[in-house]
């Protein structure tokens, strides 16, 4: 039941932890974390999982995740060491997406009268944006804080409309390369697909921040990058993303890189994931047109994904 | 009109059976089914129910087939023996069927089987799978006509020129027949997946209830239900709640109950409102925020809910506990028995091995003093609620000699166990009993092993 790429880890103990503050209750949390997410994307894989498992275990993976955003800052600045953190991140992304994906894989596989118990991702951006200041400051990794005085200005900033901005981004993202909004029959090119590789996603995901932002390299926090692919999320449906893809080794020390080092040239520059984006694919042209129940697709993805940087590293 | 009642002020069983109690034991009766280590699938058993008399009881298997025991008459030779229950009829209630708007298989496992109240010679029950309730009319046939007209005694028809003389067809014995016919078909009107039937004490209509709808149904007519509860959101991605079971009151025919994942129950009135929609009563225990934990929803969640016979109380299951409700207090529950708290500590790996998820039954007996509920390790629980007394015992083929005592059994949770006694790491959690059923009047019990079916009776001593 666990996947195979996982490293199972088992509490200290096999017993309840209703402590937050036990050392045990992390380990715990981020068990049963990777258990409710492999038991939530198998759910969904079968032709027609049951309603109540399923609504329970989402409700269980929300609660997980929740409690996860909401641990006490100071355990997290004192003890704990920066993976543990950058394993929140990660936490965010893989809840989201993976969720996403298996919302979707689940819609794919039934016709528009089966139920889809899509998760509402509302918990989680909502805990990014109204998270106390020193918990968003405390969940980024040691390295970039001491490299970046300016981030935790920025942060602190409640008034901050990032939501607004990124899905404002996001909206002119599609309608420029589809011709039109959100529609119900909707193309795959998504800001979900940004995250479509391991080191692909970082940096799309950085350049649309970039965008955003007026070209202020500033490494954005964790909680906001998870409430930005919540927004992507929660926007599109449809893609033919695999969860293989997403849970390849998403190295977050990219959040901490000197994003300068990176550019806008988006030429490769030094950042090996440029040359993952402009590697040219070996299958036909793009096509944004791929009906929304179309079975999955790499290569496509593969393509659209060309295709979106280019259009970005033209603007 | 108030159906008919069961209940009984200071008659029927008043106690367990703890041993050493002045009453009476348990003891084994009988076992139905295969004794094969090899189980196969379609053999588990999905549902157990007594008749309202008691002298008939129906289990439902995954296979979707229907099988019905009838108690038969007391020995003379044995008097202080019960009788025994017999095969009285086999029959396939359900198939598998074919989903070809949405491509799926749909499931011949019978969810739940309910009788009707019975009116005539023949007996009427309900059975359901997870989108199909069927009417199903058993009735006996112990005689056969002889000595037609128009056809021999082949059944070849006659040449009706070649008849010189009539004569009136008599009725001639016959080897018991038991027919099992389907009378109605109930179909097409669940979108998820049906988890309760539950007849109306009117005799006239029922509800089905599945996941986010709930149905009212006459019982003559097929091609119409009412919904009466539909708890689906407008946007399914909001949806955190889903109905785990729903039931009749058993003499307020406008009244009926309905239990969420949540650990909530509403009960409605019908008078009030065509859509109940809107509860007149909500009940819910705040939660202990000492036993918090990650898995506090999961265990929340209702699995059966089942009122008294008298009608003033209710029964819920949830993971580890049963709760009897007084329906005029909805804040707290009267008595909360522990099943298996135990294993509260062991929650983490029963979600991993899915165990959590089981849904385990409740039931009351004719009395309403008693109640009784399965676990694992083919253990189930009973509770005296006037004594507060409770005892454990085994559904095993080891402990199943003809009239042997079963013996209490214990689980030891401290770090000391004592003989005969099992401990927590060293129970079958393969071996659930999620199904049970109380006689409506005698101490008489069900319990449905896996693919087997034991019944146990009283021995007064």
């Amino acid at each position: 039941m666990i996947m195979k790429a996982q490293k199972r880890k088992l509490p200290p103990e096999d017993v309840e932890v209703s402590d937050r503050g036990s050392p045990f209750w992390e380990s715990q949390r981020q068990f049963v974390f990777s258990v409710s997410l492999n038991k939530y994307q198998r759910g969904q894989e079968l032709p027609e999982p049951s309603l109540r498992r399923s609504v329970l275990i989402a409700n269980t993976l929300r609660q997980v995740s929740l409690e996860g955003c909401m641990a006490p800052p100071e355990d997290r600045e004192v003890s704990q060491p920066p993976c543990s953190s950058s394993s929140a991140v990660q936490e965010g992304f893989f809840t989201a997406a993976a969720i996403h994906h298996s919302s979707v894989m689940f819609a794919n596989s039934h016709s528009a009268l089966a139920s889809c118990p899509l998760l509402s991702l509302n918990y989680l951006s909502n805990c990014a944006t109204s998270r106390s200041p020193a918990s968003c400051h405390s969940n980024v990794p040691q390295s970039v804080k001491d490299e970046d005085e300016d981030w935790g200005s920025m942060s602190m900033d409640p008034d901050f409309s990032l939501s607004a901005a990124i899905s404002s981004i996001l909206t002119a993202l599609d309608s420029t390369i589809d011709g039109s909004p959100q529609a119900a029959q909707r193309t795959p090119l998504r800001s979900l697909e940004n995250l479509s590789g391991p080191s692909e996603g970082g940096v799309a995901w950085v350049k649309q921040g970039v965008r955003g932002y007026g070209g202020n390299w500033e490494p954005q926090d964790e909680c906001r990058v998870r409430e930005s692919s919540m927004e992507a999320m929660r926007s599109s449906y449809l893609t033919d993303l695999t969860v293989e893809d997403l849970f390849q080794d998403i190295d977050t020390s990219l959040l901490e890189r000197d994003m300068g080092v990176l550019g806008l040239r988006g030429s490769g520059g030094g950042y090996p994931a440029g040359d993952d984006l402009l590697r040219p694919s070996s299958s036909s042209s793009p096509s944004f047109s791929a009906p929304p129940f179309s079975s999955q697709n790499h290569m496509r993805e593969g393509l659209e994904l060309e295709h979106l940087m280019e259009i970005l590293v033209e603007s | 009109m108030a159906g008919e009642l069961l209940w009984k002020r200071g008659e029927g069983p008043t106690s367990l059976g703890v041993a050493g109690g002045n009453d009476f034991q348990w003891c084994f009766s009988q076992v139905k089914g295969a004794i094969d280590e090899d189980v196969a699938e379609a053999d588990i058993i999905s549902t157990v129910e007594f008749n309202y008399s008691g002298e008939l009881l129906a289990t439902g298997d995954k296979g979707g087939r229907v099988v019905i025991f009838q108690h038969e008459q007391e020995s003379k030779n044995r008097p202080h023996l019960r009788g025994e229950y017999n095969v009285y009829s086999t029959f396939q209630s359900h198939e598998p069927e074919f989903d070809y708007l949405k491509s799926l298989e749909i499931e011949e496992k019978i969810n739940k089987i309910r009788w009707l109240p019975q009116q005539n010679a023949a007996h009427f029950l309900l059975s359901t799978n997870d989108k199909t309730i069927k009417l199903w009319k058993i009735s006996e046939r112990d005689k056969r006509a002889e000595g037609y007209n128009l056809k021999d005694e082949d059944g070849r028809l006659r040449d009706p020129f070649r008849i010189t003389s009539l004569r009136v067809p008599v009725l001639m014995p016959m080897d018991l027949m038991v027919e099992a016919s389907p009378r109605r078909i109930f179909a097409n009107a669940h979108t998820y997946h049906i988890n309760s039937i539950s007849v109306n004490s009117d005799h006239e209509t029922y509800l089905s209830a599945d996941d986010l709808r709930i149905n009212l149904w006459h019982l003559e007519i097929t091609d119409r239900s009412f919904n009466i509860v539909d708890i689906k959101p407008a946007n399914m991605e909001e949806l955190t709640e889903v109905i785990t079971a729903a039931e009749c009151h058993p003499h307020q025919c406008n009244v009926f109950v309905y239990s969420s994942s949540k650990g909530t129950i509403r009960l409605c009135d019908m008078r009030a409102a065509a859509l109940c929609d809107r509860h007149s009563k909500f009940f819910e225990e705040p939660e202990d925020p000492s036993s918090r934990s990650f898995f506090s929803e999961i265990i929340s969640s209702i699995s059966d809910v089942k009122f008294s016979h008298s009608g003033r109380y209710m029964m819920t299951r949830d993971y580890l506990s049963v709760k009897v409700w007084d329906l005029n207090m909805e804040n707290r529950p009267v008595e909360t028995y522990q099943v298996h708290e135990y294993l509260r500590s062991k929650l983490c790996s029963l979600y991993e091995n899915d165990c959590i998820f089981d849904k385990f039954e409740c039931c009351w007996n004719g009395s309403d003093s008693a109640i009784m509920t399965g676990s694992y390790n083919n253990f189930f629980r009973m509770f005296d609620r006037n004594t507060r007394r409770d005892i454990t015992l085994e559904a095993s083929r080891e402990s199943s000699k003809p009239r042997a005592t079963l013996k209490p059994r214990k689980v030891s949770t401290g770090g000391k166990r004592k003989k005969d006694e099992i401990s927590v790491d060293s129970l079958d959690f393969n071996k659930k009993i999620l199904h049970t059923a109380w006689h409506p009047k005698d101490n008489v019990i069900a319990v449905a092993a896996t693919n087997n079916l034991y019944i146990f009776q009283d021995k007064i001593n």
